[in-house]
């Protein structure tokens, strides 16, 4: 069998999306760790034309899989392709993005296959020739290494966030391009999808975002949310907020951050007046910097911070919005 | 500022009728046990009787909880008495951590124990087991499943159905309405569950079994339920300081002698320990926090030894019912019955309420099953589950504690008093029936009481933690793995929050604030209320436990289940 990397990437109507990239720099990683070929597929309608983006970075081979059963997608389609290609291909470990549409058919298709599936990791190890796999237990408070015992092919899905999207290193030339046309035969889909909708509020999706301004309880009033929207805007980020704030109405509960709202890990988090409860600081402790400005010298905020700004948010804010603004006109 | 709007049933809409015969809200011990029990002897009657086969087709429970036991909690000590009769030899299959090996009592002192040189008869365990309720209940889950009943995981009931004076059914809970009681994309209004007979196993203060109560008057002559609080985290503790099947229990500090209450520490498998703090809902200072009780009680010395360099992993809470016989309503009428927590069916004095509550479920089961053989659900055919458990074990062991949680209404001192008097006495003690008061009328108001806190200081206002060996509440409340779809009304049904903002505020202090071990109540600021609070509510925080139902002075409170699926996550507990 040979030592190869499957990553499958994910797409919705021709768009690539977005943490496809880190499960890529995930592979990467892992087959130079491990001496491995790194191969990626991906399924759908339009997959070669996606195959191409794919197939500029450093990579062996992409695989393009197509049906027109693929269109739109369901899980019986998805398990159906993927159980024959790999059949075929026999890669020793099969990587994914953890998207809801991943947790959607992989569980299936592992057990198809009576393989095992490590999800929603956060990150691998190569330790004594092993390849280990990071999971967070107890809700994040521990970090549990496991490994697959059992034949490959072996199933593992990444978390957002785990790794980073733009570190997927470039390939020095495109690499080969094969159409794989899978027969799905009628009946095989029991699935009838009907038109994707979204809950009745427009979802924002912080996960994507590099930049986000988060205000909790030492605003004080709905209308100083202002401020941290100015300092929001002149930093090109979003703004979020904690629990408190989303339920009081002052911002919409898509922009909370938290073990009950998203979980994010931006470029610069900025928490103003964001006291820091456990529950706050498992949705954003995996952000690269995190400037915390608190009046409260003991705020829990400051244990996770690499800035911490003690002070009176209402200070600090406005000449830091000037000073932003004169740096950015002066570049 | 932002409007509290309130759970409540949304009118005018069409709901999904489903036909039902036997439904038993609530997959806890006492309704997995009569599911089973149920099934077991329409297995039997099957086997003899190949003609006339009763089918379990219709037999329901629902379970709030999106996982069967994900909102079990308990010490747990299990006597093993009922499951010996409901499933032989299940000590060979069941989750259980260890059997109980030793066992002892102290009294501690802000700064020193003292052993009881014999352990108190109630308090000996040899031959119960350590185990973890969650986990047992969702085994015993599992072989409900297997007996082929179904188990809808995430559906609360939310309503009963009556008509005069007969249960005809469960409403469940609506699914997908906003904050504003507003139908969201994904709604999905609750089904009536129309059932020959409705068996309520909601566990303590039973929203469903409250409301039956009330509307009945099935509290008339009996003493008023009392309640207690029980605090939970489980600790991972470096090797050989409690071995399994250890168990210990205190009495004493941090309580004084006003407040009644104790510990408990059992010894699990793998160095996981079990600690927790009983705190009786009838303190009189309403800044007494019984979170902060349970933090205050880590900090002895003796506690501390233990736990110094173990981890915290799972916290949770729960109300027990104190009162005992004399509080136990008509367990059955026109269509229903209700079991185990729900009707009080725990003993106070052994701090144990499983294995009645199974008893009860098995009781039930076999009025039920006469009821089907005869379609009849009547009030004099379900009689016989009342018939049953005064004939059965069930009372035997809850008669001779019927007084012991009343002794204790004068403090600790005339407690032991009563309760050594009654040991003597067959449980009597000095009348045929000691009286009872409802634990939140014995609050005392701020004026009253010492603006310091008195002796009390140590136990009053919301804990701070080190974060090593004591906890703020928000921190322990997170490893209790809360959660709940956070645009829905609020479940907490406050009838009057001008109450709360105006007089609760000067009257008591707002004991919402430290009675709740979740954080759910809080006073924010607002200049707009006169006195410059507003009550706000952080209904996804809650775990379930009924406290502010119980607890709240006014009566104003009432809690209804959230949306199905939310709610505590426990594991291990």
């Amino acid at each position: 069998m040979a030592d190869t990397i499957l990553v499958v990437v994910e797409q919705r109507e021709g768009k690539l999306n977005r943490v496809s990239w880190e499960t890529l720099t995930a592979g990467q990683g892992i087959a130079a760790d491990m001496g491995w070929t790194l191969e990626a597929a991906v399924l759908g309608k339009g997959a070669s034309g996606l195959a191409s983006e794919i197939a500029a970075k450093q990579l062996a081979k992409v695989y393009a899989i197509e049906s027109p059963a693929l269109e739109p997608y369901t899980p019986d389609a998805y398990v159906f392709a993927l159980k024959q290609f790999l059949a075929s291909h026999q890669p020793r470990l099969v990587l994914m993005p953890h998207t809801y549409q991943v947790r959607d058919f992989a569980p299936q298709l592992a057990a198809a296959l009576k393989r095992a599936l490590i999800s929603d990791c956060i990150g691998y190890k190569h330790e004594g020739g092993k390849l280990l796999f990071t999971r967070q237990m107890f809700q994040g408070k521990f970090a549990a290494d496991v490994s697959f015992s059992g034949e490959p092919p072996w199933f593992a899905t990444f978390q957002n966030g785990a790794f980073r999207g733009d570190q997927v290193k470039a390939g020095s030339a495109a690499a080969p391009i094969e159409t794989v046309t899978i027969q799905i035969p009628e009946g095989t889909v029991r699935n009838r999808p009907h038109e994707v909708f979204k809950e009745a509020k427009q979802a924002v999706d912080l996960t994507q975002a590099e930049i986000i301004v988060a205000v909790g309880r030492g605003i004080k009033e709905q209308k100083n949310i202002e401020l941290a929207k100015q300092l929001a805007e002149a930093l090109g980020g979003e703004i979020a907020a904690s629990r408190p704030i989303c339920d009081a109405g002052w911002l919409p509960m898509d922009r909370q951050i938290g073990s009950s709202g998203q979980t994010v890990a931006p470029k610069l988090y900025l928490a103003l007046g964001i006291s820091g409860a456990i529950q706050h600081i498992v949705g954003m402790k995996g952000s690269r910097t995190i400037v915390a400005i608190n009046k409260d010298s003991e705020a829990p905020i400051f244990e996770v911070a690499d800035l911490a700004a003690v002070g009176n948010l209402f200070d600090i804010v406005p000449p830091l919005i000037e000073a932003i603004k004169k740096a950015k006109a002066g570049a | 500022m932002s409007v509290l709007l309130f759970r409540q049933p949304l009118p005018n809409v069409t709901r999904p009728q489903m036909e039902a015969d036997v439904v038993i809200v609530g997959g806890g011990p006492a309704g997995m046990a009569c599911a089973l029990r149920l099934s077991q002897l329409i297995d039997n009657h099957n086997g003899k009787n190949p003609d006339s086969p009763l089918s379990k087709e219709n037999i329901y429970v629902l379970e709030k909880a999106r996982e069967i036991g994900q909102h079990c909690l308990s010490g747990a000590l299990l006597d093993p008495r009922s499951m010996r009769e409901l499933l032989p030899g299940f000590e060979k299959e069941a989750p259980l951590d260890a059997e109980v090996s030793q066992e002892a009592v102290y009294f501690l002192s802000r700064h020193s124990k003292f052993k009881f040189p014999v352990t108190p008869p109630p308090l000996r365990d040899h031959g119960n087991y350590v185990i973890s309720l969650n986990r047992f209940v969702k085994w015993l889950g599992g072989k409900v499943e297997e007996a082929g009943i179904t188990i809808f995981t995430g559906f609360a009931g939310s309503e009963l159905l009556v008509e005069g004076d007969r249960v005809l059914g469960v409403r469940t809970d609506d699914k997908g309405v906003d904050k504003d009681n507003q139908p969201k994309g994904n709604f999905e209004p609750g089904y009536d569950l129309r059932a020959k007979v409705v068996i309520l196993a909601e566990g303590s203060r039973g929203s469903l079994t409250k409301q039956l109560i009330g509307r009945f008057q099935l509290d008339r002559d009996r003493n008023p339920q009392t309640y207690g609080q029980g605090i939970k985290e489980l600790w991972e503790i470096p090797a050989g300081r409690v071995a399994p099947g250890q168990v210990i229990y205190t009495m004493g500090w941090p309580l004084t002698s006003k407040e009644y209450g104790g510990a408990w520490i059992y010894g699990g498998k793998d160095n996981i320990v079990s600690l927790g703090f009983v705190t009786g809902l009838d303190y009189p200072d309403p800044r007494l926090d019984p979170q902060r009780v349970l933090q205050e009680f880590k900090r002895h010395p003796f506690v501390k030894g233990l736990l110094e360099g173990g981890k915290m992993v799972r916290y949770g809470a729960k109300s027990l019912p104190y009162g005992g016989w004399w509080s136990v309503p008509p367990v059955s009428g026109n269509g229903w019955m209700i079991l185990g927590d729900s009707a009080g069916f725990l003993n106070s004095q052994r701090l144990k309420g499983i294995h009645l509550a199974i008893k009860s479920g098995m009781l039930a089961a076999e009025t039920a099953f006469a009821g089907m053989l005869k379609n009849d659900f009547s009030a004099t055919t379900l009689a016989g589950y009342g018939r049953a458990v005064d004939s059965s074990w069930i009372k035997d062991e809850l008669w001779k504690v019927r007084n012991f949680h009343q002794g204790f209404e004068h403090g600790f001192w005339h407690g032991m008093f009563h309760a050594a008097l009654q040991q003597v006495t067959g449980g009597r003690g000095l009348h045929a029936r000691y009286a009872a008061h409802a634990g939140h009328r014995r609050l005392k108001k701020l004026s009253e009481l010492p603006p310091d806190g008195g002796g009390e200081a140590h136990l009053l206002g919301n804990a701070k933690g080190d974060g090593k060996l004591t906890f703020d509440k928000l921190t322990d409340l997170y490893h209790s793995g809360t959660k709940h779809e956070e645009d829905q009304p609020a479940h907490l049904v406050i009838h009057d929050t001008d109450i709360c903002n105006a007089r609760c505020v000067q009257e008591y202090g707002n004991p919402c604030q430290h009675f709740c071990p979740a954080n759910v109540y809080e006073m924010v600021e607002d200049p707009a209320v006169s006195c410059g609070k507003r009550i706000s509510l952080n209904p996804s925080n809650c775990v379930h436990c009924k406290t502010c139902d119980i607890m709240d002075p006014y009566e104003i409170i009432t809690w209804v289940p959230p949306e199905g699926g939310g709610g505590p996550n426990y594991d291990g507990m």
